[in-house]
C-alpha cells in the first residue's frame, strides 16, 4: 500500500515537472519578447528633436513623426518642421536667416541654432556613428 | 516547493542576464561614460557648445559650468560691442576721450591676447590685422543694416573704406607689458579682434582643462573647435567639415580624426548679406577692402586653436599658392580649401587626419 502510494506520487511528480518545464519556457519566452519589445520602443523613442529657447528645453519631439511647430521667443519666432525623419527650420523672424538657410538635420548631435532668437534645435539619435564635431 | 524555488531563481537569473544583454551591449569592467552636450548663446556673439564624456550629468555640469564661467570672462574682456560698468575691455580701449584714446590699464589676459595678435600679424604677413577696426566697423554697420532692412541693403562706399584703411597701422597699438597698459596712438584707429579672440580664448580654456588633467572634451565657440584629449578608450573625435553646398545630400566633405588638436573653418557661406543679387560675406581682405574672393571655406587643423583661427582667416584672404606655401612652412599645420566652384585642395600632410566615418 505504501509502495503503491509512493509510485503514484512519483508519477504525478514527473507530470508536475513537465508542467513546470513548460511554464518555465513560456515565461522565459515572454520575458525575452517583452524586453525585446521594450528595447525596440525605447530605440525609436530615442530619436528625438530637442528644442531649447534661452537655455530652457521647451519641447522634445520624436523625429519619426511629421509635425510643424512655431517656436516663439518674445516677438521672434522660428518655424520647425519635422518631416520624413529630418528636422528643419523653414522660416524665422531673425534678420540673418542663418537658421532657415541651414540644411535639414537628422543625425545625432546635429543642431540648427538661431542666435537672435536664442533657439537651439538639436537631434539626438541612437546611431552614435556620427561626427562629434561639425566645422 | 523546493523545485519551484529553484525554477524561480533560475528564471530571475535569466531575466536579469537578458535585460543586462539588452541594456548595455558589451558591458565591461570600465566605467560607463556618457556623452553630454551643453549649449550657450551668450558669448562672442555666436553659439558655443561643450561636449564631454562623463559618468553622470553632475560631473559634466561641474566641468562645463567652469568652462562657461571662464568663457564669460574672456567674452567680457575681448568684446568690442559690449560695455560693462567700471570694467576696462576692448571697447574702452577703442573709446575716445576728447578725440583721443586713453592709456587703459587692462587685465593681463587682454595684454597676452594683443601680443598674440601682433605675433599672428607677423606670421600672416599682415593678413590678420586687429588694427583694421575702422574698416571692419563700416562693413559691420552696412551688413547689420542690410540684414535688418534687406530692401535698403547697400555696399559701403569705397572712398569711405579707403579713408578708414589709412588708420590700420598695427604699430600704433602700444602695449606696455610691464604696466599692463594699452594705448592706441592714432585717434582714428580701432581694434577688431574678431579673427583672433575666439580662437585664442578657446585655446586658453582648453589649456586650463589640460592643466587640471581633464580629458574627453570638445570646446566649440562659433566653429572654433578645440579637442581636449580623445574620447573614451582612446578613440578619436570625429570631425566633419561641413559641405558649403547646402543643396547637396552630402552634409560633410571629409571626416577628420582628432585627439587634442584644433580645427577652425572660415567660410563665406554662413554669415553674409545680400545686395542686389550678390552675397557679401564677413571676411574682409585688407588689400581690396572687400570680402575676400576665391573660396567657399578654408579649414585649418593644428594644435593651437588661436593659430588655427588666425590662419583660417589669413588663408581665406590669400591665393592658394601663397597660402599653401605658408602652411607648408609651418610645422604641424594642415589646411583644406574649398574653392568657389566646389573643387577642393589640401596641404601635404592633411590626409593623416582624414578618417572614414
Amino acid at each position: 500500500m505504501l509502495k503503491k502510494n509512493k509510485s503514484n506520487t512519483s508519477a504525478s511528480d514527473v507530470g508536475r515537472k513537465r508542467k513546470n518545464d513548460i511554464i518555465f519556457i513560456v515565461l522565459l519566452l515572454v520575458v525575452i519578447s517583452v524586453s525585446a519589445l521594450v528595447m525596440l520602443l525605447m530605440r525609436s523613442e530615442g530619436d528625438t528633436v530637442i528644442v531649447t529657447v534661452d537655455g530652457k528645453t521647451i519641447g522634445e519631439y520624436p523625429l519619426s513623426e511629421n509635425r510643424e511647430e512655431k517656436i516663439k521667443n518674445g516677438d521672434g519666432y522660428n518655424i520647425l518642421v519635422i518631416k520624413d525623419g529630418k528636422a528643419d527650420v523653414t522660416e524665422a523672424s531673425c534678420p540673418d536667416g542663418i537658421c532657415s538657410a541651414h540644411r535639414p538635420i537628422q543625425h545625432d548631435g546635429e543642431s540648427i541654432i538661431c542666435l537672435p532668437n536664442k533657439v537651439v534645435v538639436e537631434v539626438r539619435t541612437q546611431d552614435k556613428n556620427q561626427p562629434d564635431i561639425i566645422t | 516547493m523546493k523545485k519551484r524555488q529553484l525554477i524561480w531563481t533560475f528564471l530571475l537569473i535569466c531575466t536579469f542576464s537578458v535585460s543586462c544583454l539588452f541594456t548595455s551591449c558589451g558591458s565591461d569592467d570600465e566605467k560607463k561614460l556618457n556623452k553630454y552636450v551643453e549649449y550657450s548663446l551668450d558669448y562672442f556673439d555666436t553659439a558655443t557648445s561643450i561636449t564631454g564624456y562623463e559618468e553622470n550629468q553632475e560631473d559634466f555640469d561641474r566641468v562645463s559650468d567652469e568652462i562657461l564661467k571662464e568663457l564669460a570672462e574672456y567674452h567680457k574682456l575681448f568684446t568690442i560691442y559690449h560695455r560693462f560698468e567700471n570694467f576696462e575691455n576692448l571697447c574702452t580701449i577703442n573709446d575716445l576721450t576728447d578725440g583721443v584714446h586713453r592709456t587703459v590699464t587692462v587685465d593681463k589676459r587682454i595684454i597676452d591676447m594683443l601680443l598674440y595678435a601682433k605675433e599672428m600679424y607677423q606670421l600672416t604677413d599682415g593678413k590678420v590685422n586687429i588694427a583694421m577696426g575702422s574698416v571692419l566697423s563700416i562693413w559691420h554697420d552696412y551688413r547689420t543694416a542690410g540684414l535688418d532692412e534687406p530692401w535698403l541693403a547697400e555696399l559701403p562706399p569705397m572712398d569711405k573704406l579707403v579713408e578708414a584703411s589709412k588708420h590700420t597701422d598695427i604699430n600704433n597699438l602700444i602695449i606696455d607689458e610691464e604696466n599692463s597698459t594699452v594705448f592706441i596712438s592714432d585717434p582714428e584707429m580701432k581694434l577688431d579682434v574678431g579673427a583672433i579672440a575666439k580662437g585664442y580664448a578657446v585655446e586658453m580654456l582648453a589649456r586650463s582643462l589640460e592643466e587640471k588633467g581633464i580629458s574627453g572634451y570638445v570646446i566649440n565657440v562659433g566653429g572654433n573647435v578645440r579637442t581636449v584629449g580623445s574620447k573614451p578608450k582612446n578613440e578619436k573625435w570625429l570631425a566633419g567639415i561641413e559641405n558649403p553646398d547646402k543643396d547637396s545630400d552630402e552634409g560633410y566633405l571629409v571626416y577628420l580624426g582628432l585627439a587634442g588638436e584644433s580645427v577652425v573653418t572660415s567660410g563665406s557661406y554662413q554669415r553674409f548679406y545680400t545686395v542686389g543679387d550678390k552675397n557679401y560675406h564677413h571676411i574682409i581682405d585688407s588689400k581690396t577692402l572687400m570680402p575676400a574672393e576665391g573660396y567657399l571655406s578654408v579649414s585649418v587643423v593644428c594644435k593651437d586653436s588661436g593659430k588655427a583661427d588666425a590662419l583660417s582667416t589669413a588663408l581665406f584672404c590669400m591665393d592658394f599658392e601663397d597660402g599653401l606655401a605658408l602652411v607648408e612652412s609651418l610645422s604641424d599645420v594642415e589646411a583644406h580649401w574649398v574653392f568657389e566652384d566646389g573643387t577642393r585642395k589640401t596641404s601635404g600632410g592633411f590626409d593623416k587626419y582624414v578618417t572614414e566615418r
